[in-house]
């Protein structure tokens, strides 16, 4: 009961918690609260258990959970999904594209944040609040002009000239078009902004170039947005689906997402395998939020305030 | 003479370093600048001005005015899509925008497993959206395989049809939506209240407000700014749907769960009537674009009632 003594800030305080009533409110809201882990519990739970079911076990038994289960069973259920669905290529595919998509939006994104922040010529305010601007505009509207500016890019209409070049069946437009983000920039700018001024003229007078003290002071000042940052490009573009599903037909270069979209449209993949892939396709983010929770919560506050 | 000369030197050099941190520093910003070009502000622009060609394939071939736009709207669909499109936008405001508020709240004043709790509420969040539909239509199943009809049977009752259901087709991609989206917007919350005033809570007791009082008095005003903000966000987005139906649905059952959206896909990619595509991609722009505005007129009138 110590607990609630302790708890002199917020809605609820010691104060309504020493009556029995505030009491019994504050279980009832922990009770919904449980509740509510259930709800995002439950498909993850069921999907683990589908997933391990023996495949005539699936469409017979309606139990929850698996008739049998063993270590033998999970290894044999995951290598005869892996095998039906063959994701391998298509996992290469998907952090080779990620990894290349971090780098250049990381490296567009801060440097602009920091042309913005620190650097400020002439002209850049104006600039930056068109940015601001360009967060507003809804995307919906790009998807076709866009998929015409890849024909033959960069010239857009063009195609029928034959100049520009192809970029149908390639990443670049996904790394291209993702390298660019009008939120990431104004997080750098505002990360950039909090560094301290006399550090920088104190390195210029040292004699640093922009470049060094771009490096050698706002990155290393600035680690917890760019770890936020990254985590949230790389599991964005694991989790891109209808960009690369438009752009890359070629089946050897097809990413992940699109691929389980693929699987969802296949007749033959029984329930198991497909709740199977599902897990799978959602690994690298378990394993990433796993390792990195404490930047993904902390770091949305230092979103959250500017959103 | 001599000093003068000087003088002049130093301020010419001074210029040109003046120039060259001027364009030194430009440079840093020019890969951002010319890819926001070409990947958003160009297609934008492009797309209102190639929505008044006639397309042949992907080439805009000759200027027919406003003849694409007669075209969508006169297309009997339009009018029940762009109702779909509402009732997605108010079915996510009904089912989506209240829980992530009041769960924010309740986790905030937890002092039993805070965190842990947070932890398992942010779980759908991580996984991929596309993965989501695609389990949440695995759990829709109508036969008795499905997750939600295995519940259904467990307590007795008869398995329902869920997503072949036209009338809530949309309402059951939405709840998937939902719980895909409210771990993050509950966290945009969460941080909100970490600015409330604490001391008006105090004040507000002294004076005798129950607890529902102080939750309307104090902590509702403090985050109206991200309420409002959030509210906007979500009709903007779920305006937009496309890949739930798309995966979830394919638009069905007889386009009960087709958004505007969905239709411009099917435009732009699946019938190749691209000047209709964009020209539907302009309309949801403008209907959009008047959202924003209303946004930030509601924000600045609630800036000026602060």
């Amino acid at each position: 009961m110590s607990k609630f003594q302790d708890k002199t800030t917020g809605l609820l305080t010691n104060v309504d918690l020493k009556s029995a009533r505030g009491k019994i409110l504050y279980w009832i809201l922990f009770a919904i609260l449980i509740a509510c882990c259930l709800i995002t519990f439950l498909p993850a739970v069921w999907t683990v258990f589908t997933a391990l079911k023996d495949p005539n076990e699936i469409y017979t038994s309606t139990k929850f959970f698996p008739e049998h289960l063993s270590w033998h069973i999970f290894v044999t259920r995951v290598a005869d999904s892996w095998n039906q669905l063959k994701f391998g290529r298509s996992i290469i595919n998907t952090f080779y594209y990620s990894a290349v998509a971090w780098a250049l939006k990381l490296g567009v994104c801060t440097f602009a944040g920091y042309a913005f922040s620190k650097l400020k010529p002439k002209g850049s305010t104006m600039v930056f609040i068109l940015i601001l601007w360009t967060m507003m505009m809804p995307s919906q509207m790009r998807t076709v002009p866009n998929y015409i500016s890849y024909l033959s890019f960069p010239f857009a209409s063009r195609t029928e000239f034959g100049i520009g070049i192809n970029l149908l069946n390639t990443y670049w437009p996904l790394w291209l078009g993702g390298a660019v983000d009008a939120f990431a920039i104004m997080l750098f700018k505002n990360a950039f902004d909090a560094v301290s001024n006399s550090i920088v003229e104190a390195a210029t007078i040292d004699g640093a170039g922009k470049l060094q003290i771009f490096f050698k002071i706002m990155v290393p000042l600035s680690v917890p947005i760019i770890i936020y940052e990254s985590i949230m490009t790389l599991s964005g573009a694991w989790s891109n689906f209808f960009g690369p599903y438009l752009i890359i037909q070629d089946t050897t270069k097809q990413l992940l997402p699109a691929k389980i979209f693929m699987m969802g449209n296949d007749g033959t993949v029984k329930q198991n395998t497909y709740l199977m892939g599902l897990i799978i396709a959602a690994m690298p983010q378990l394993i990433i939020f796993a390792f990195f929770k404490r930047y993904i919560m902390g770091g949305i506050n230092i979103g959250g305030v500017k959103g | 003479m001599r000093n003068k000369n000087d003088g002049r030197a130093k301020k010419l050099n001074r210029g040109g370093f003046q120039k060259r941190t001027f364009i030194t520093s430009w440079l840093f910003a020019v890969p951002a600048l010319i890819l926001m070009y070409l990947f958003i502000w160009r297609p934008t622009v492009m797309g209102f001005v190639w929505s008044l060609f006639k397309m042949k394939g992907y080439s805009p071939t000759y200027f027919i005015g406003i003849k694409n736009y007669v075209e969508v709207m006169k297309d009997t669909q339009f009018i029940p899509l762009f109702i779909n499109t509402l009732e997605y936008v108010f079915w996510s405001l009904v089912v989506g925008f209240l829980p992530p508020v009041l769960l924010a709240v309740v986790v905030n004043e937890m002092v039993h497993f805070k965190q842990k709790i947070m932890t398992l509420l942010y779980l759908p969040a991580i996984i991929p959206a596309i993965a989501v539909s695609l389990l949440w239509k695995q759990m829709y199943d109508p036969t008795e395989i499905g997750l939600l009809n295995m519940i259904l049977v467990k307590f007795g009752m008869s398995p329902y049809q869920w997503l072949n259901d036209a009338h809530f087709t949309i309402l059951w991609i939405v709840v998937s939506m939902t719980w895909k989206s409210f771990p993050g917007t509950m966290l945009l919350y969460y941080s909100a209240l970490q600015g409330v005033n604490q001391e008006l809570y105090e004040a507000a007791t002294i004076d005798g407000a129950g607890i529902l009082k102080r939750a309307w008095y104090v902590t509702r005003p403090q985050i109206m700014g991200v309420l409002i903000l959030n509210f906007v966000r979500q009709i903007i987005g779920v305006f937009q749907v496309m890949e739930q139906p798309l995966a979830m649905t394919g638009g069905g059952p007889d386009g009960a769960s087709a958004s505007l959206g969905y239709q411009l896909y099917k435009y732009g990619f699946v019938t190749q009537r691209v000047g209709h595509a964009m020209a539907l991609g302009t309309i949801i722009f403008v209907v959009l674009i008047f959202m924003t505005i209303f946004y930030f007129k509601l924000n600045r009138k609630l800036e000026e009632s602060l």
